[in-house]
């Protein structure tokens, strides 16, 4: 039996790649549809009101009056479709969130779970009644409270830390956790503490190597799927041109030891590659989510012992 | 969760970020000019230069300062596909998002690939005549001067430029931008000594050095020819039936000679017709007929397309623009005084006359090109210093040789993900190393470096009939450039979710975005000068063998596509959904 796969990652609030990626079933004729992680979105743009309505905001440098509630709806759209969070307010609210971050930090929340149940809804609506399995695992960038959110959608099915049966005997065995990075995000940790939770995720696989998927965040450590540009922690600026392996050694290790047939992974968006580790075929698709492209990749899984056809896909 | 402001106004925050992983690269303003400042390489400059001579009713001058705001036209359209499209793989991407995958691939491979291979011999001889042949002079390795020059030596040469090529970019990119940091600004360094030496040293007292410097590299081991040649009354040179020169002659017979070296090059300047001083043309058509020759130096400004990384907004948009800008307008400043202190200290005519000696085979100096670096650095009499100069001045084309084939591998890696190529074209060696797209770039170049060496002398021109087109090297380029510009032109409409995305500016002229006629106007330009190339005999590139080769790249590039399109086929896969954007609702 041949079950074919469409793998993105990595969109990251953008609405329009969210509903790229749910339409990617019927477009690739996909059986199955992963997303690997970082659903959630990086900043809030505050639609600052400037006049009865009328409101003004800045993106990607460039500021933008938007007058009566029919451009401002325009206007909420384009700044979803790019990864953001709109929020109207007034000035007092911009300062006052500017001065309390625990209220910016439950504005964040509020949006970030409002996106994903508006999501849910998209996906239950698309997904129902067409025999495609979806399955999503949140990443690192992700707060833990939006598992919930995804675990009450009809069709979609969390990935974090289960092992979900696909079709044609293949197992998928997810987490969302990643190795250490400089911001400090919400699904991070150590390596052997990695290690150990995805060992113990890996354990409850039945499927034997051939028939396993590894679906993790973190791509493994010193592979064309790691290189970042190099960073400095402290001060969180690119050291020039000089990039770095910033994937995890635990995850290279898993992968190592048990030889699944193919590692599914994002996180370091640059690093678009597929690589062989042994017999594992290891895919990061990487991520243009910015550009309200749905960067993925299409694999057929044919029930040999190595995944010969991917390719990958910029919709 | 803790919340920060990111990217704020210090009064009124226009974003709130929160910790996320912000992997977004950013090229730094001093890399992206300095990947710029070498991909407009002064040494193409020069090369470019002596093809000039070839229309010498045109003002070089001029033509520089005619093909400049094109360029910038150029940079702008370059500038906003990058802020819209930040991708490895560059004009390979764009045009197979924005049209489709055959038309991407097939200008792509040509430009971005294939042709590089042509450019590995016309590095070598660059190298070897502006830098390697002048320093072996000066040190009296004469045989080895002269055998540079056989075809095993340019043959030769080729493979040792490819072997640079590689290792630089086997050694990764942090070491090799650390490496064009020092060459860039020793290179630079070695400019403003030759400008001082330029400024310092009177005229006469220039020319002087000049014919001591003849006779110490040259006359002293025989190698100074100052035969006298016939001329009509301007000064032209008169040729036999079979178009060799005449030698003027005395009443006894004896031939006669020129009184020092740079009397003969000026009178060479004069009997190839050229001009007397860099403006001489002005705007005429011949000037603007030497743009195609200017193109192959003035239009790589925007080199680094391939490698850009994420970028974030429309603040990115107008750094790239400066980053390219000034990476065209530092060299383009430097061509231009250069020009004006060589017409003043040494005369226009007989710098013309040094670069038209050498095409003409009539170089009084042993048949060698007399490179300005060689020339200037002769002020000096000492010969330490001379080298040293040169040598300096030379890492600016030798900071520059990874380029050959650092971004032909990401165009690689981007079809090979694709699935056009094999997926062994995007392996990487366990240090990072893609020595499939490095042997992918190496062996065919190695073939044309042959082609280079061995190919039989053109009788018109005195130069291999692979060397003659040289141009192919632009012209295949220029037609790659075509295509991402009226891809950009057409970007507004046939992928419009990203040009909405994107942070380009939207301005419009009635219904049409100004973007859309900047990329008109680029791609108009660029249509002038592919016109020119394959209409005019001048540039080398439309005889017969020149388009065989040519049409034999793109249907190398149409025949891998095809049978990408048969086999992935075969495969369930379709490469027309590859670059298909998927249906938002």
């Amino acid at each position: 039996m041949r079950v074919r796969v469409f793998f993105a990652t990595d969109v990251h609030g953008s609405e329009v790649c969210w509903r790229k990626f749910i339409n990617s079933a019927k477009f690739y004729e996909a059986d199955v549809l992963i997303l690997g992680g970082d659903m959630t979105g990086k900043a809030i743009v505050p639609l600052i009101e400037t006049a009865p309505e009328r409101w003004t905001y800045e993106m990607q440098d460039i500021s933008h009056d938007v007058a009566g509630t029919e451009e401002l709806a325009q206007a909420e759209r384009a700044i979803r479709d790019h990864g953001y969070y709109p929020v109207p307010m007034t000035r007092d609210e911009v300062h006052e969130y500017s001065a309390h971050p625990e209220r910016l930090a439950e504005l964040f929340k509020r949006e970030m779970r409002s996106t994903i149940e508006r999501w849910v809804a998209f996906a239950d609506e698309r997904l129902a009644n067409t025999g495609v399995q979806c399955i999503v695992c949140p990443g690192n960038d992700d707060a833990h409270d939006i598992d919930e959110i995804l675990a009450s959608s009809k069709t979609i099915m969390v990935g974090e830390g289960n092992v979900i049966d696909l079709p044609g005997g293949y197992q998928l065995a997810s987490s969302g956790w990643t190795n250490p990075t400089p911001w400090d995000t919400p699904r991070e940790e150590e390596e052997t503490a990695l290690k150990r939770r995805i060992q113990a995720v890996v354990a409850q696989a039945t499927a034997a190597p051939e028939r396993l998927i590894l679906g993790l965040h973190a791509p493994p450590y010193d592979t064309a799927l790691d290189v970042a540009p190099k960073i400095d922690w402290e001060t969180l600026t690119i050291q020039g041109q000089d990039t770095a392996h910033v994937g995890s050694t635990a995850v290279r290790e898993v992968i190592e030891e048990v030889q699944p047939v193919l590692s599914l992974h994002g996180h370091i968006h640059e690093s678009r590659a597929a690589v062989r580790i042994g017999r594992t075929l290891a895919l990061n698709p990487g991520s243009s989510y910015v550009e309200g492209a749905l960067a993925g990749c299409v694999i057929e899984l044919e029930g040999k012992d190595k995944v010969k056809k991917y390719r990958f896909t910029s919709g | 969760m803790e919340a920060s402001a990111g990217s704020v106004q210090p009064v009124e925050r226009t974003l709130f970020a929160r910790k996320a992983s912000g992997l977004i690269k950013g090229w730094s303003p001093i890399d992206g000019f300095r990947y710029s400042f070498f991909s407009v390489n002064l040494y193409l400059a020069i090369w470019s230069f002596a093809y000039a001579t070839f229309i010498p009713r045109g003002s070089l001058f001029w033509s520089i300062v005619l093909t400049f705001p094109f360029i910038v036209l150029e940079i702008i359209v370059y500038a906003a596909l990058i802020s819209a499209m930040p991708r490895a793989g560059g004009d390979y991407v764009w045009m197979t998002r924005i049209f489709n995958s055959p038309i991407g691939f097939v200008l792509a491979a040509g430009g971005w690939w294939f042709i590089l291979w042509q450019w590995t011999p016309i590095y070598a001889d660059m190298a070897v005549e502006t830098t390697i042949k002048p320093i072996f002079r000066i040190l009296g390795f004469n045989s080895a001067a002269h055998w540079l020059t056989t075809p095993n030596g340019v043959f030769i040469s080729s493979l040792v430029v490819i072997a640079i090529a590689s290792i630089l970019v086997a050694i990764g990119m942090k070491a090799y931008a650390q490496f064009q940091k020092w060459a860039m600004w020793i290179g630079l360094a070695g400019v403003l000594v030759a400008g001082i030496l330029l400024l310092v040293t009177s005229g006469p007292s220039f020319k002087a050095k000049y014919n001591e410097a003849a006779v110490k590299y040259y006359g002293a081991h025989g190698l100074l020819d100052l035969t006298k040649y016939q001329t009509d009354a301007s000064g032209v040179f008169k040729y036999d039936s079979s178009g060799a020169l005449i030698p003027a002659k005395n009443p006894d017979g004896s031939v006669q000679k020129y009184a020092n070296a740079y009397e003969a090059t000026v009178a060479i300047g004069k009997g190839t017709a050229q001009p007397a001083s860099p403006f001489t043309g002005g705007l005429s058509w011949a000037t603007w007929t030497l743009i195609p020759f200017m193109l192959f130096w003035m239009a790589w400004p925007n080199w680094g397309a391939t490698l850009y990384g994420e970028v974030r907004g429309a603040k990115d948009f107008r750094k790239n623009i400066w980053q390219m800008l000034g990476g065209l307008t530092v060299p383009t400043v430097i061509a231009l005084a250069a020009l004006a202190l060589l017409a003043w200290r040494f005369g226009y005519q007989a710098f013309m006359g040094t670069m038209s000696a050498y095409w003409w085979k009539i170089s009084p100096f042993g048949g060698d090109y007399i490179s300005p670096t060689a020339m200037i650095s002769w002020a000096v009499n000492n010969a330490a210093v001379q080298i040293i100069l040169i040598a300096s001045i030379s890492l600016l084309l030798f900071g520059w040789f990874g380029t050959l084939f650092l971004s032909s591998t990401r165009m690689i890696f981007a079809a090979a993900f694709d699935r056009i190529l094999p997926e062994s074209a995007a392996k990487v060696s366990a240090n990072g190393v893609p020595w499939v797209a490095l042997l992918l770039m190496a062996i065919p170049s190695a073939v044309c470096a042959a082609l280079y060496a061995y190919t039989p002398v053109s009788s018109q021109y005195g130069v291999t009939w692979f060397k003659l087109f040289t141009y192919d090297a632009t012209l295949v380029i220029i037609a790659m450039f075509l295509g991402t510009g009226l891809a950009f032109m057409v970007m507004p409409w046939r992928a419009r979710n990203i040009w909405n995305s994107s942070a380009i500016p939207k301005w419009k002229i009635g219904p049409v975005p100004v973007m859309s006629i900047i990329a008109a106007g680029f791609a108009a330009f660029l249509t002038f000068n592919l016109v020119l190339y394959l209409k005019d005999a001048i540039y080398g590139v439309n005889n017969g063998k020149s388009l065989i080769f040519m049409g034999v790249l793109y249907l190398l590039a149409i025949v891998i596509w095809v049978v990408a399109w048969v086999v992935r086929k075969r495969e369930g896969m379709s490469l027309e959904t590859v670059a298909k954007e998927i249906p938002v609702e």
